[in-house]
């Protein structure tokens, strides 16, 4: 494994169900708060759930983007514009999405003839799905939108899954250090709380866990150096041993948690604190490394915390785990 | 430090293994035909460069993968109607098997491209309500509403055995190329010293054709030649489905254990457009700084551009993609452009979608493995647009030292990767 390779993190902004800018999620972080609540209508096998509590503002985009997309494409813009990078050819974009999140009720219509058999299926509705209904549900909308509406067209990537947010990270860091870009826009985002999510998770006895499903966007600006902006690395890692393998890159041990799901709230590595974002927001999905990233980095500056270097940890299904690591120099 | 591919695995409409996909290329045959795996009679196409497999049947792919448990347990949970994981775990195996890894290799990483989830339209008729869907009553062991993006990828790493760390490039069409360029630079990088990567996809069911179908995409011809890459008269692409995995490694470690390198990956470079969300860029600009970047990385691994003789094009067939691509070739290369030969095998095969670029490179090494350039299918008149040095129908029998395959995704994700012959 060669030495590992840092960027700094200049801007940043996100919707979590803690807040809607980072200063005021920060602000009910400090203070204790959760953001998870009952909600009887809307989630399904779990008692509570951690939603997003505003909608997106209105965009002429929601012909290609629902709801977490149009968020995502908020928090990019917001990031982007805070940090002072311009567009063009050397900023590249990185995106992580959890998964399809379908939004199936876009396909009442298409649904409501179906036979099990399958038969006549264009006839029996799907000749009158929207003409958009695909490009609404791929996995690089959200890339495709915001390279377009932020003129970023430098190098850049979607990944998909769980640990799509800290591999998207990852390829932005290393983007930067091979010089193909001199900035980079990273963007994450997912929801948990799609009843067909809801369901799945219900199966996997997450309830019964006490995981609280949630939903974020993140976005992160990141350079290859500014003095004073906090440090950040990704790593992710797959197979048996994966949050052990991890915490051993940073120099420390993760703490043996019986529920795999739980260690992201028990992964402790010496000299760092730990604030249980996952507790506080609920679980986040692919989005969970940037908002990792971006909690830490405030706390680090804010001196929240005792030490100068942090880690967030997670594992979005067992043996598939992630890990950020955020460091203040001065 | 190079990254050598030194295992390849393919599943294609020609059927399932690579030799099947460069025999087929070789003889300019085309692997377009009626869909078979659903009725799509009332679709308003129903051609397609599907895997001759109708269906993937449990016991077929234990077989497959000499492994009746991975199979049975998809096939348990209802994950075998998704395509695509049965032709990325096919074509994982092979490539695995060819490059002849063992215990040694176990530590590879796996960088996996991939497409939509899949769900399956008439799995909704039993819980559909009017006016709502009654999730509610669908629970426990019978959940499949989706097959979840990376269940492909952790299918692989549990065939394969795999310790390495797991990678799902969800690029759309430009995902296939980028899992291969993704796995060279954490080669190159030290990062990794053996990867697993590729791409499997499979729209060629009714939620994916029908989706398709509505945006336009497709061919309004209903016939076996409906995409005619670089042609006059294209008017859209014809969707394929299937797979292409390789073995990736360090050079140096290659050669220790004995593999037998089939392509050097020397250049890779990517873009975005920042143009249109429906349209790429009509002067190709973006597509063009992302051939550049290939060309330049290959020429500091020593590949000079004008060594590059070959170019697998995007290619789509579409009135849009083709022109604006030849532009791009054109910028890139500048006077050498003219000396490079171009062909699309999307004709033949279709448009894999998350897969084209992965298969389009496996394709490429038809290029070093026989000495031939696939042509391109039903390419008749050239578009005069489309002023580059088209392969039409025959292969071209042509020995070249390196070579070029781009994809362009959805929105303009731009993706190019530069293979050098191995020495």
């Amino acid at each position: 494994m060669t030495a590992t390779r840092t960027a700094a993190l200049i801007a940043s902004a996100w919707r979590t169900p803690l807040g809607a800018t980072v200063d005021a999620a920060m602000a009910r972080l400090y203070a204790g708060e959760r953001a998870a609540i009952a909600d009887d209508r809307a989630a399904y096998a779990f008692e509570t759930i951690a939603p997003l509590r505003d909608e997106p503002a209105r965009s002429r985009n929601a012909r290609f983007l629902r709801r977490m997309g149009l968020f995502a494409l908020e928090v990019a813009t917001e990031a982007l514009a805070a940090s002072g990078v311009g567009g063009g050819e050397r900023v590249g974009l990185f995106s992580g999405v959890g998964g399809l999140r379908a939004h199936w009720d876009d396909m009442l219509a298409a649904f409501a003839p179906q036979r099990d058999d399958g038969e006549r299926m264009w006839e029996r509705g799907l000749r009158d799905v929207h003409p958009y209904w695909m490009l609404r549900h791929l996995s690089n909308n959200v890339h495709a939108i915001a390279s377009a509406e932020l003129d970023v067209r430098g190098e850049g990537a979607t990944f998909g899954g769980g640990n799509a947010g800290a591999q998207a990270l990852a390829a932005a860091i290393r983007a930067l250090h091979d010089g193909a870009i001199d900035a980079a826009l990273v963007v994450a985002h997912d929801s948990l709380l799609e009843p067909e999510t809801l369901v799945e998770l219900g199966a996997r006895g997450w309830p019964a866990a006490g995981l609280v499903p949630g939903e974020a966007a993140a976005a992160v600006v990141l350079v290859r150096e500014r003095e004073g902006a906090p440090r950040l690395t990704a790593h992710d890692a797959a197979g048996p041993g994966a949050v052990d393998r991890l915490a051993s890159m940073v120099g420390g041990h993760a703490v043996a948690a019986e529920d795999p799901h739980a260690r992201d709230e028990a992964a402790v590595v010496d000299r760092v604190a730990h604030r249980e974002l996952a507790t506080a927001m609920g679980q986040v999905g692919a989005a969970t490394a940037v908002v990792q990233a971006i909690a830490l980095a405030e706390q680090l500056r804010a001196r929240r915390l005792d030490t100068r270097a942090a880690i967030g940890l997670h594992e979005s299904a067992p043996g598939l785990a992630s890990l950020v690591h955020v460091e203040v120099l001065a | 430090m190079t990254a050598v591919i030194t295992g390849v695995g393919a599943v294609s409409a020609f059927g399932v293994g690579a030799r099947a996909l460069f025999d087929g290329l070789a003889e300019g045959r085309s692997g377009i035909s009626r869909i078979r795996s659903f009725d799509a009679s009332t679709f308003p196409t129903h051609v397609a460069g599907e895997v001759p497999v109708p269906h993937v049947e449990t016991g077929w792919l234990g077989d497959a993968l000499g492994n009746p448990a991975i199979a049975d347990e998809l096939g348990a949970a209802g994950a075998l109607r998704d395509r695509k994981i049965a032709w990325g775990l096919i074509a994982a195996r092979e490539a695995w098997t060819h490059a002849r890894c063992d215990e040694g290799e176990r530590n590879a990483a796996l960088v996996l491209a991939l497409g939509l989830e899949q769900a399956l339209l008439e799995d909704f008729s039993g819980i559909y309500e009017p006016g709502r869907i009654a999730w509610e009553r669908e629970h426990g062991e019978g959940v499949r509403f989706r097959t979840p993006v990376d269940l492909t990828a952790r299918a692989v790493h549990t065939l394969l055995g795999l310790h390495g760390p797991t990678t799902v490039n969800a690029s759309a069409c430009a995902a296939g190329a980028l899992a291969v360029a993704h796995a060279a630079s954490l080669i190159e990088r030290g990062a990794e010293d053996i990867v697993v990567c590729g791409a499997a996809d499979s729209m060629i069911n009714p939620l994916g054709l029908g989706g398709m179908c509505r945006l336009g995409a497709p061919s309004p011809r209903d016939e076996l030649d409906a995409c005619r890459p670089f042609d006059r008269r294209r008017d859209g692409l014809v969707i394929g489905e299937g797979a292409a995995v390789f073995v990736v490694e360090h050079e140096t470690r290659a050669r220790a254990r004995g593999a037998r390198v089939l392509a050097r990956v020397v250049g890779w470079g990517s873009t975005q457009d920042g143009y249109r969300a429906t349209a790429p860029r009509p002067d190709g600009a973006a597509a063009r700084v992302a051939m550049e970047r290939a060309i330049a990385r290959a020429a500091r691994a020593g590949v000079a551009a004008t060594s590059i003789g070959y170019i697998n094009a995007h290619g789509t067939g579409t009135p849009l993609n083709d022109p604006a691509e030849c532009r791009a070739i054109h910028g890139a290369f500048g006077a050498h452009a003219v000396h490079v030969a171009v062909s699309s095998i999307k004709g033949a095969v279709g448009h894999l979608m998350a897969a084209a670029g992965a298969l389009e490179l496996a394709a490429s090494l038809l290029a070093f493995e026989r000495d031939v350039l696939p042509g391109t299918a039903n390419h008749q008149e050239r578009d005069p647009e489309c002023d580059v040095d088209v392969i039409g129908e025959t292969p071209r029998a042509a020995r070249v030292d390196a070579l070029l395959s781009s994809s362009f995704g959805f929105g303009g994700q731009n993706a190019s990767v530069v293979l050098g012959r191995p020495a």
